[in-house]
This record gives structure tokens, sequence and C-alpha cells, in this order.
């Protein structure tokens, strides 16, 4: 019992924290990002299992993290709300000719970022985008003159 | 039944477009007060680990405590907040009064036993008098103070209270909080 209180516990603060950090530009995972997530994977495993190793205490853990991980993709896709505090909402960055400059900065993002997102897309510059869209995956959306057209 | 009659919902745009022209599903109220949030909870979390660093979630000289019974006899050093699953050490010094013909009698109450998982106390006791509240140890004692240890380790969170005693002096309480 205490092993799945414990799992619940390292999930939703593992989800906090992951949340906190800020989306940062870009879908693939930097070194940073596998540091993170093995360093603090490692770290809930230790206070998951406790003294516990045992096959049993393991495999209920993964099944409560997995009914956990479950329910909560459940909620995030029948209520709005959750969905939008679990992985924010898309977000502008830059609007025909103009940077959305609260929005970059809160997000921590340089417009090196949007113009390396844009050259992804074979853009040479700001005078081919219309719309620059952080996603909620932290991926950068560009709208491309051409493309509205 | 053809491949086309299973989708009967329209498919629409449904929400806010930017310019008239492009559906973002941005919603920037939300957003600030997520942004006030996050720099409340970094605060709070910074908080949290300088608390940690003081031992204010144990292990630290907030955490570490003395007490004395009014007689002087017993002298106990404990942490009054543990850790579920983390080892710790009680150690008590035990004051020339309490010792009798080369021995000294230690009562333990039950809790610092059971709910605070007392593993193993050093030096071994000669005997041990199981009781209705607790048990009492009896040490070969030589010298003044006579040092006891306690290592304990706690299994679950919960506040429990304590009770230590010597003959011939008043029992000290405490209690300990343990954390999860």
């Amino acid at each position: 019992m205490p092993t799945l209180l414990h799992a619940i516990a390292g999930y939703f603060i593992l989800l906090l924290t992951i949340r906190l950090l800020s989306r940062r530009p870009g879908s693939q995972m930097t070194v940073f990002e596998f540091v993170l997530v093995f360093l603090m994977g490692g770290i809930i495993i230790g206070s998951t299992m406790g003294n516990d190793r045992s096959v049993t205490n393991a495999t209920c853990s993964v099944i409560m993290v997995a009914l956990l991980h479950r329910s909560v993709s459940h909620a995030r896709n029948r209520w709005p709300a959750v969905g939008r505090l679990i992985d924010g909402t898309p977000l502008l960055l830059y609007q025909k000719g103009a940077w959305r400059d609260e929005v970059m900065r809160q997000m921590k993002l340089a417009p090196e970022d949007v113009l390396a997102a844009a050259r992804t897309k074979g853009l040479t510059g700001l005078a081919e985008i219309d719309y620059a869209v952080l996603e909620r995956n932290g991926q950068i959306s560009i709208l491309s003159k051409e493309k509205e057209k | 039944m053809s491949s086309t009659e299973q989708f009967t919902e329209p498919a629409t745009d449904n929400g806010p477009l930017v310019d008239d022209a492009v559906e973002v599903g941005e919603d920037l109220d939300f957003q600030r007060a997520w942004w006030r949030f996050e720099k409340i909870a970094w605060i709070v979390l910074s908080l949290v680990l300088i608390g940690d660093a003081a031992g204010l979630f144990g292990r630290g000289w907030l955490a570490k405590a003395e007490v004395t019974s009014p007689d002087q006899t017993l002298h106990v050093g404990y942490e009054r907040i543990e850790r579920a699953g983390t080892p710790s050490e009680m150690t008590l010094r035990i004051g020339s009064t309490a010792v009798h013909d080369g021995r000294v009698r230690l009562f333990v109450s039950e809790s610092l036993l059971q709910q605070l998982g007392a593993q193993r106390i050093i030096p071994q006791p000669a005997t041990s008098d199981v009781g209705p509240n607790g048990v009492t140890y009896t040490f070969p004692a030589t010298g003044s103070p006579a040092i006891v240890g306690i290592e304990l380790e706690p299994s679950f969170p919960g506040v429990h209270r304590i009770e230590l005693s010597v003959p011939g002096a008043q029992p000290i309480e405490a209690r300990i909080a343990v954390l999860p």
C-alpha cells in the first residue's frame, strides 16, 4: 500500500515539476532534458520502491502509474480545463510583423528560436512569415505568407 | 453501412480566429494566470529547499532536539522530525544517580520500539523485561555518564509520543513527527 501511495505522489510531483519547467522549443530532447528525465526518474524510483524490491511491488507500482496516466489522459480529453492545466494552450509568438513580447519573455524564447523553426520550413526570414505559434508540445509552427494564400 | 455514414459529426473551426484567418486556440488569460502560478510555485519550491537544508523536514539542525529530565539524571538527544524509512540515532546519557550496583535500568516506551522502529540498542542490554507499555533494559555500567544509543528507522508517517525513564528519575516525554 505505501508503494502505491508513493507512486501516486511521485507521479503528480513529477508532472507538476515538468509542467513548471515550461515548454522548450523543438520536439527533440536535448542533453539537458535527458539529464532531467533520468535523474528525476531515478530519484522517484528510490522512494517509490523503498526497501521492497520484489517483482510484486514493482509490478503493482507500474500498474498504478499506468492507471494514473490513463486517468489523467482521459480527464485531459474529457475536460478542456484539465487539458489546459496539463498541456497549456498554444501561444502566438509572432503576428504579421510584430513580436508578442510578453509571450516571448515569459516562455523564455528568443527570435532566433522562431527563425530556426522557419528555416526548417525553407523560409529565409521574417518577411516570409505571417504567424509563429508555440504549440502545446513545444514545437514552433510557422505559417508562411504563401501558405496562407 | 458505407464508409461515409460513419462520419456524422460535422467538423468545423469553433475557436476564435486571429485576424479572422487563423485558429490558434490561444487562451492568454489562462496563460497569464499560469505564469503567476509558476512564479508562486517556484518561490514555494525554493522555500521547500531552504527548509530542507535547515532541517525543517528532518536530517538538519532544526530537527535536532535535546531534552533533560528535571533532576538532570537522563539526557536524550534525538531528532524531533524523522523520515519514514530513514535511519537515525537517539543518544541517551544517564547520570551516576541512576547507576545502582554497577547496573543501569532504562524504560523505553512501546511507541519507540514499534512506530519509530528501534532497530538496535548500543550497547547490547544484559536483560530485557517486557512490560505492558514498553520494555525495561538493564545495562552493566562502570562509569558515568552511561551512554546508550538507539538506532531508529520508522516505517510509517505520523506523530508519536515517546517516554523514556530510569528508576529514581522523572520520565522524559517527547513527540516525534515522522514524515513520509
